[in-house]
C-alpha cells in the first residue's frame, strides 16, 4: 500500500466533509452564474480571441463564459496524471485520494538556518530548501520558499529551478515571471528528463501561476498558462483569495469566487489543449480585520481549503491546498498548532498538492525549520488517515485465544510482524525524564534545528548523479536567461 | 449645538454614513462655521476611531465605514470650507505602478489614510511613470503612495522616484512605498521616504512625514 493514499474507502480512511451534495451543487451553480453574468477580466488579447471563438461574449477585457463551455472543459480534463522524478521514477499520482505536501513559493525573507537571522533570500537558500526536502520522506513536492535576491533581477525564477532540480529528485512545483522564464524552465525540465520526448512521457515538474482575486487574469499569468497548455506541461492556476477583502467574507461566497477565478484558466487550458493537466485551488483564507494581514494561521483557512478541495473533487479537478504555515514569525509553538490543524484537515479532506509548509510571518518569511517540523506532523497525520484495518489477520482472534488472560504479546510472531506499522517519531520526545535530562533537556525547537543542520551537513542528495554535460546545458539556459532579461527587460 | 457635534462624532464611530452627512448639512443650514463642524464634529470623531483601532477595539471594515461617513460629510463641507480647513492632513496621490494589477493593499491604505484626514487621489492600477509624475505636478500632493505586488514591477517604484527627480519635484513630495515583496532595504535603495509594511503603519508614516 502506497503511503500517500488518503481518503480511500479500500484504505478504510476516515473521510471528513464540510459540504453536502446539495451544497456543492449550489456553489457550483454560483460559479457558473458568476462566469456567465459577471465574467472575468482577461488581460490577454490572444486568450480573449480564443474565448470569443468558442462562444464567449467578450466586452473590452471582460470575458463572459457560458456554462456549457465550463462543462465541456470539465469533461476534457484528465482523470489522472503522473509526475516523475528526473531519473524516471513515478513520484506523484495526480488523482483522487492522494495527498502530497510541500513548501510554497517566492517569499521575501529567509530565516538563515545557521545564524537564525531573518534576511533577504540568497541563491544558496533554494539549494538548502531542495536538499532538506530531498531528505524529508513526507515531503512529496518541492517549492523554493524564496525570492532569490543575489542574481540579476528577473532571472531568479530560472536560477532557482536550475539549482533546485539538481539537488532533489522530489518533483518541483515551479514558477516563473513570464513566458520567457517558463520556456527556460521547460528547457531545464527537458534536459533533466533526457529530451523533449522524454519529458512528454515523463513530466518532471509542474508550473504554477496565479490569477488575481477578484476575477482578474493578468497578461503574464494567462500567457504562462497558454504556454503550459501548448506544451502539455502540467500546471496549477490558483488564486490567493482574501476573505472579506478580495472576496466575500462568507465562506460559501469565497468558494464561488475562488472557483470562478481558477475556472477561467481551466477552460482556456482545455480550449487550447483538451486533456492537458490543470490543478485549481490556492491559498484560501481571511483578511485579519485588526492587523490587515492575510492570515496563514486562521482556522478559517482549514474550512475554506477543505471546502474548495471538495468543490475541486466535485468538478473532477485536482486541488492545490495550503497547510504547514503560520502567522507567527519563526517556527515555535504557535506555528506547530496552526500547522497541525492545517495538515490534519488537508489530509482528511484529501487535497492533492498541499503547499506552504515552511511559510512563516503570514507568507513573508521562509523558515526551513518549519518545513522540517511539518514533515513530522504529516507523518503523524498519515497514521490517522490510514484508519483501522479490519481483517482476519488484524482481528487476531487466534492470537488472543492463544495468549489468553494474563500474559503478554511481546513474544508473538503476530506482534513482530505488526508493531513495525506503529508510527515512530523522529522529532517528538518520548524519553524518560532521566534520559531527557541527561541528553541536554532539548526542546522540540532544539531537535528540529539539530535535524535540519544534520541534513544540511550530511545529506548528499542527487547532485553528484547529474551528468556533467547536463550541468553544462543547464548553465547555458541560465546564461541565456540573463541575456534575455538584459535585452528584453522585466 | 455641542450635542450635534457629539452626534456627528458618534455617527462616525458607528459608520452611519447618511446620518453623518445629514447632521453636517443641518449644522451648515443653521449657520455654524464649517471649520468648527470639521474640528469639533468630524475630526473629534475620527480621532476616537483612530484610537479605538489602535487598541484593537475596532476592525478594519468598521474603520473604513467611518472613513466613508467622513467622506460623505466632507462632500457637504468642502464647498464652504476655508482654504486651510479643507484637509487636516494633506493630499495623498496613490497608484499601483505600471505592469501591476494588484490593488487590495493600496485600496486599504488609501481608505485608512482618508480616515486619518488625508484627501486621497487614487490613480488606480497599472499606472505609467509619466502619468504619476504628471499627477504629482498637477495636484501637488504632500504624499505619493506607490504600490507593487510583483518582484518584476517593484523597480518601477524606483523609476517613478527618479522621474520625480528629473522633473525637479522630488523634494516637493514624500514618497511611501508598499506591497508584499517590498522591504525596508528596498525602500531605502530606491530613495523612498518611507516603507509601509501594512495600511495602518502606512497611515502612521504618512502622518509623521507631513509633520517632519
Amino acid at each position: 500500500m502506497a503511503n500517500d493514499k488518503t481518503n480511500c474507502i479500500v484504505n478504510r480512511s476516515p473521510r471528513f466533509s464540510f459540504l453536502s451534495e446539495d451544497q456543492k451543487q449550489t456553489i457550483f451553480h454560483g460559479m457558473l452564474k458568476v462566469l456567465q453574468d459577471t465574467g472575468a477580466n482577461v488581460h490577454h488579447e490572444q486568450a480573449r480571441d480564443i474565448f470569443k471563438k468558442h462562444g464567449c461574449k467578450v466586452d473590452g477585457v471582460r470575458v463572459y463564459i457560458p456554462p456549457n463551455l465550463v462543462r465541456q472543459a470539465l469533461q476534457s480534463v484528465p482523470l489522472m496524471t503522473t509526475i516523475f522524478d528526473w531519473e524516471g521514477n513515478p513520484r506523484i499520482y495526480i488523482e483522487e485520494n492522494r495527498s502530497y505536501f510541500g513548501p510554497g513559493p517566492t517569499l521575501v525573507y529567509f530565516r538563515d538556518p545557521w545564524t537564525l537571522e531573518r534576511r533577504k533570500c540568497l541563491r544558496k537558500d533554494a539549494t538548502t530548501v531542495a536538499r532538506v526536502c530531498d531528505a524529508l520522506p513526507n515531503i512529496g513536492f518541492v517549492e523554493g520558499l524564496v525570492t532569490i535576491s543575489d542574481v540579476p533581477r528577473g532571472t531568479d525564477d530560472v536560477f532557482e529551478f536550475a539549482d533546485m532540480i539538481q539537488n532533489t529528485t522530489t518533483p518541483i512545483m515551479a514558477w516563473s515571471y513570464h513566458r520567457g522564464g517558463a520556456r527556460d524552465l521547460h528547457r531545464i525540465g527537458c534536459i533533466m528528463a533526457g529530451g523533449e520526448e522524454a519529458f512528454k512521457k515523463k513530466p518532471n515538474y509542474i508550473l504554477y501561476s496565479e490569477p488575481i482575486s477578484p476575477l482578474v487574469s493578468d497578461f503574464h499569468a494567462i500567457d504562462k498558462l497558454m504556454y503550459c497548455a501548448e506544451h502539455g506541461i502540467p500546471q496549477d492556476y490558483s488564486p490567493c483569495a482574501i476573505g472579506g477583502g478580495t472576496v466575500p467574507a462568507t465562506h460559501a461566497g469565497q468558494l464561488v469566487v475562488a472557483l470562478s477565478e481558477s475556472m477561467v484558466g481551466v477552460v482556456l487550458s482545455q480550449l487550447i489543449n483538451p486533456g492537458t493537466c490543470i490543478i485549481l485551488g490556492g491559498v484560501q483564507s481571511i483578511l485579519d480585520m485588526r492587523r490587515g494581514i492575510y492570515s496563514y494561521g486562521a482556522p478559517e483557512l482549514n474550512v475554506l481549503s477543505g471546502g474548495l478541495t471538495e468543490m475541486a473533487r466535485y468538478c473532477g479537478l485536482p486541488m492545490f491546498g495550503t497547510a504547514g504555515c503560520t502567522d507567527t514569525k519563526v517556527m515555535e509553538i504557535q506555528s506547530g498548532i496552526e500547522a497541525t490543524l492545517q495538515i490534519h484537515t488537508s489530509m482528511l479532506t484529501g487535497a492533492n498538492f498541499v503547499h506552504d509548509c515552511g511559510y512563516t510571518e503570514s507568507g513573508k518569511t521562509g523558515d526551513i525549520f518549519q518545513t522540517v517540523m511539518d514533515d513530522e506532523i504529516i507523518s503523524m497525520a498519515r497514521i490517522i488517515e490510514e484508519g483501522i484495518e479490519v481483517t482476519e489477520e488484524t482481528l487476531a482472534v487466534d492470537v488472543i485465544n492463544s495468549v489468553g488472560s494474563g500474559g503478554h504479546y511481546l513474544y508473538e510472531d503476530h506482534t513482530m510482524k505488526w508493531f513495525r506499522k506503529h508510527w515512530r517519531p523522529t522529532l517528538m520526545d518520548r524519553q524518560s525524564y532521566e534520559d531527557w535530562d541527561k541528553s541536554g533537556r532539548k526542546t522540540m525547537q532544539d531537535r528540529i534545528m539539530e535535524k535540519t543542520r544534520d541534513i544540511l551537513e550530511n545529506h548528499e542528495g542527487p547532485i553528484s548523479r547529474v551528468p556533467e554535460e547536463v550541468k553544462k546545458d543547464i548553465q547555458k539556459v541560465i546564461d541565456g536567461a540573463v541575456e534575455r532579461v538584459e535585452k528584453e527587460g522585466l | 449645538m455641542s450635542e450635534k457635534f457629539g452626534k456627528i462624532a458618534d455617527g462616525l464611530l458607528h459608520g452611519k454614513i447618511d446620518e453623518v452627512a445629514a447632521l453636517t448639512q443641518e449644522l451648515l443650514d443653521e449657520g455654524v462655521d464649517p471649520d468648527e463642524v470639521l474640528q469639533k464634529g468630524l475630526f473629534a470623531g475620527m480621532d476616537v476611531v483612530g484610537k479605538k483601532f489602535k487598541n484593537c477595539e475596532m476592525f478594519i471594515p468598521e474603520v473604513l465605514r467611518s472613513a466613508k461617513a467622513m467622506h460623505a460629510a466632507m462632500d457637504k463641507l468642502r464647498p464652504v470650507l476655508s482654504e486651510e480647513g479643507g484637509s487636516r492632513a494633506g493630499t495623498v496621490v496613490m497608484a499601483t505602478v505600471q505592469g501591476d494589477l494588484h490593488d487590495i493593499g493600496k485600496n486599504l491604505a488609501g481608505m485608512m489614510m482618508e480616515g486619518a484626514g488625508f484627501n486621497i487621489i487614487d490613480m488606480g492600477i497599472d499606472r505609467k511613470t509619466e502619468d504619476i509624475v504628471d499627477m504629482v505636478k498637477e495636484k501637488k500632493p504632500q504624499i505619493l503612495g506607490l504600490s507593487a505586488l510583483l518582484t518584476t514591477t517593484m523597480p518601477k517604484m524606483g523609476e517613478v522616484i527618479n522621474a520625480l527627480k528629473e522633473a525637479g519635484i522630488r523634494d516637493q513630495v514624500k514618497v511611501i512605498v508598499g506591497g508584499a515583496p517590498v522591504t525596508d532595504d528596498f525602500a531605502r535603495e530606491i530613495g523612498a521616504d518611507a516603507y509601509a509594511p501594512n495600511a495602518s503603519i502606512g497611515t502612521e508614516k504618512a502622518l509623521e512625514l507631513i509633520k517632519a
